[in-house]
């Protein structure tokens, strides 16, 4: 009896893990669609780093794979735009050159724990405004995207 | 109201008050507005566009949650779909509540509390709603009630936030601040525009105070200095108060200023229309007067100066005032500018004024004076310096004899005579004023004395002369030094004391008795006699004969001309001489021209004459000649030892 509880709360778990379905990232062009989780974004070899946001005062620590790496394993052929999609629609358009040149990640990760939609998770686009102060401009803020739900190129 | 009170009142204390008060509100409405458009600056473009857009998503997120509660209320709607938007909401209201950028939305009034509410509410639908996805579409029904009141909520935040006062504010804020700009600028441009009016009479006003007198308000050397030309129909003269520094001394400047004033409104009576009268120095003045066909500029001039010849009274003291002048008169043809008019008026006046003169008209006989006096000046200075040059003074001796013997030489008098190259002959007294004027007083006396002595020395040493030598002093020589000088060139030279006799002028006595009789009486105690010379040109003749410790007198011309044709003329001489006689003078009668005048001046008897009839003026040989001649006869040291003999 002693054990109930501790199995209940791991139904539960199992049970409410499959109800509230974790939104996950889709990744598509013309060709092509991929769609990853948070597991899959975090077998990518990881970066972390601490910066500063418009969202939060201090720096915060994120991690999670960099765009470019990701992207690179979804193969970019020629496309020249990229669109980044949050969950309530929100759409940033701009040119994928100069994205891949912000050293953007998509983080999982906020201060270790993973984001939930509540915490503007689970995909965060985080540039490094810290090691990289030209980046903490309006033009590029818009860039950071949280709640991401899908990159598409074109 | 004329243009000077005008003036002068701009420049009253009420009148300065009120533009820096003008200046001041100016200043104040600036400050104001630039702070007030601080505030309005505060409120950056990008905070209102982040605000609006996050309210604008705040907004969409909702309406998201809404269609699918309201799909799943109806049974059609997909759970993972519906906790997914109330999970966006919820990221959004906690972005609004704790995200650093959302801090000037949630500041702006009360949204901090109202996002709270609203955060609250919707946390409160987490239960009901987990609870509804589990029983089905009925629970969820009673949650889309309690989400409805919510959403009415967030619409009347987007609304008041976004279309609602703060914008509306903030539009009125910019109206008005452009409006306070606008009126700014109105009043800063009145303000400039009076402000430039009023520099713009200052400097009027003070351009025109700069060229007027302030004691008598005519026109100053400044106004005299902005003048570029004068009508040559029009006569230039200046004008200068005699004696004004002495006024001023004594009466101070209060006095002086009263005098001026005074002076200055006798000169405007005697200007009409046209003619100008300006205050050139303290005491000298400028007129600009037309000349008009029927009269002459002499006219004119002594008419002025009989204006300005007046007595002045202040307090209980009179002061006798009088000016000198000089004119430039009207031109025809081949008029010189206007600066050389005016210098030749000043020059005009400083000629008369060197000569005692009223007045001095500029024409061609004053420039030849000046230029002679200029050739005579220069002349006599290289004379006295032993250069060589076209001056030279030499001496002529007028014997003067007795009444009873026309052969007896009793002396003579010495006459300088003066002769230049350039100029011609020029009257000894004329040369007399010449040094006085330049300076040269003392050394024209001492080259007199020198010569004198040089060419006479002879005659005392060698003849035994002993008659007497009459020298005119002229007023330079009328000092101490005359003793000394007396002593050392005359007397050491040879010439014996008693033979000299000193002449000596009113004029150059000039009422300075003591001092004068001083002099005297140390060259008495050497045997220098004194005689006063032209006695009856001055105009205080018998006051001098009367002070002046003199052994002579001279009686003038004046009195023996006409007296062959006037018995009158006669007596009024005879009744002189009785005078002279009286004061124990002998009396010496000058200008004896012919042989009447002669017999009338013997038969009274008991003087000694000077004139043509008896001799002329001679050099120096002529009148050894006449001494050595065996039908004249002179005191010498024989006569007078035999004289002392025989007595």
């Amino acid at each position: 009896m002693r054990r109930l509880p501790l199995i209940f709360m791991l139904i539960m778990f199992v049970f409410s893990a499959q109800a509230i379905a974790a939104p996950k990232l889709t990744i598509t062009s013309d060709a092509d669609t991929l769609v990853l989780d948070r597991n899959e974004l975090e077998s990518f070899p990881q970066t972390t780093f601490s910066t500063i946001s418009p969202y939060f005062d201090g720096e915060v620590q994120f991690s999670g794979p960099t765009l470019a790496r990701v992207l690179e394993t979804f193969g970019v052929s020629g496309e020249t735009q990229i669109t980044l999609t949050a969950l309530n629609d929100y759409k940033v358009t701009g040119s994928l050159e100069e994205l891949l040149s912000l050293d953007a990640i998509i983080a999982t990760r906020r201060d270790s724990r993973t984001m939930s939609v509540r915490d503007r998770g689970p995909f965060w686009i985080i540039l490094p405004l810290s090691q990289r102060p030209e980046l903490d401009e309006e033009d590029f803020h818009r860039y950071m995207v949280w709640q991401l739900s899908g990159i598409e190129l074109k | 109201m004329n243009k000077g009170t005008l003036l002068s009142g701009l420049f009253s204390r009420t009148t300065v008050v009120f533009l820096f008060l003008i200046v001041l509100l100016l200043l104040g409405g600036s400050f104001y507005t630039y702070f007030q458009d601080r505030k309005l600056q505060s409120v950056s473009l990008s905070t209102i566009r982040m605000a609006s857009w996050n309210l604008a998503q705040l907004g969409n997120e909702a309406s998201a949650f809404d269609r699918e509660l309201s799909l799943s209320a109806n049974g059609v709607g997909d759970p993972d779909e519906l906790t997914l938007r109330y999970d966006v909401l919820w990221s959004r209201y906690d972005y609004l509540l704790n995200g650093a950028e959302s801090r000037a939305t949630r500041d702006h009034e009360d949204n901090e509390q109202r996002l709270e509410n609203l955060f609250s509410d919707l946390r409160a639908l987490e239960g009901p709603i987990l609870a509804g996805i589990e029983n089905g579409s009925d629970s969820l029904a009673s949650v889309s009630e309690q989400w409805n009141r919510q959403k009415t909520g967030i619409q009347q935040l987007v609304i008041d936030n976004f279309v609602g006062d703060e914008a509306s504010r903030l539009v009125t804020a910019v109206e008005e601040s452009r409006d306070r700009l606008a009126n700014l600028r109105i009043l800063t441009l009145a303000a400039l525009v009076a402000v430039f009016l009023y520099l713009a009479l200052a400097i009027a006003f003070v351009r025109r105070q700069s060229k007027e007198d302030p004691v008598t308000g005519l026109p100053n050397s400044q106004y005299l200095h902005s003048i570029r030309g004068v009508a040559p129909d029009k006569a230039i003269i200046t004008c200068e108060i005699r004696g004004f520094q002495l006024v001023l001394s004594d009466f101070g400047t209060e006095g002086g200023n009263d005098l001026l004033r005074v002076f200055a409104s006798k000169l405007k009576k005697e200007l009409q229309a046209g003619d100008e009268l300006i205050q050139a120095s303290q005491s000298g003045f400028v007129m600009f007067l037309a000349v008009r066909p029927s009269e002459d500029i002499e006219a004119i001039t002594e008419r002025l100066v009989e204006a300005t010849t007046f007595d002045w009274r202040t307090g209980d003291s009179v002061l006798h005032v009088s000016a000198v002048m000089g004119v430039d008169p009207q031109c025809k043809d081949n008029c010189p500018g206007w600066s050389i008019r005016y210098q030749r008026a000043h020059r005009a006046l400083t000629q008369a004024r060197l000569e005692g003169r009223d007045y001095y008209i500029n024409r061609e006989d004053l420039r030849r004076r000046i230029e002679e006096d200029r050739l005579v000046h220069t002349g006599l200075i290289r004379f006295f310096n032993n250069e060589p040059g076209t001056l030279h003074l030499s001496l002529v001796y007028q014997p003067i004899v007795s009444s009873e013997n026309i052969n007896l030489v009793t002396g003579a008098e010495v006459l300088l005579r003066c002769r230049d190259e350039r100029v011609g002959f020029v009257p000894p007294n004329r040369v007399v004023d010449l040094c006085e004027r330049y300076g040269l007083g003392v050394e024209l006396g001492r080259w007199l004395f020198r010569q004198i002595a040089r060419e006479t020395q002879t005659l005392y040493r060698n003849l035994g002369f002993d008659g007497n030598l009459s020298i005119n002093l002229n007023p330079s020589m009328l000092a101490d030094h005359l003793v000394q000088d007396v002593q050392s060139l005359l007397i050491d030279a040879g010439i014996p004391a008693t033979a000299l006799c000193m002449e000596i002028t009113e004029d150059n006595a000039a009422l300075e008795f003591q001092r004068i009789n001083q002099l005297i009486g140390s060259l008495h105690d050497l045997g220098v006699t004194f005689a006063l010379d032209d006695f009856g040109t001055g105009h205080s003749s018998l006051e001098y004969v009367r002070e002046l410790k003199v052994d002579r007198l001279k009686i003038d011309r004046c009195f023996v001309n006409g007296i062959e044709e006037s018995e009158d003329k006669a007596r009024f001489l005879g009744s002189v001489i009785a005078m002279a006689d009286q004061a124990y003078m002998k009396s010496v009668i000058e200008g004896v021209e012919n042989k009447a005048q002669w017999q009338l001046i013997e038969s009274i008897g008991g003087v000694l004459i000077q004139g043509y009839y008896a001799h002329k003026p001679m050099p120096l040989n002529d009148y050894l000649a006449l001494l050595l001649d065996s039908g004249t006869c002179y005191p010498s040291v024989q006569t007078r030892s035999l004289a002392s003999a025989s007595y």
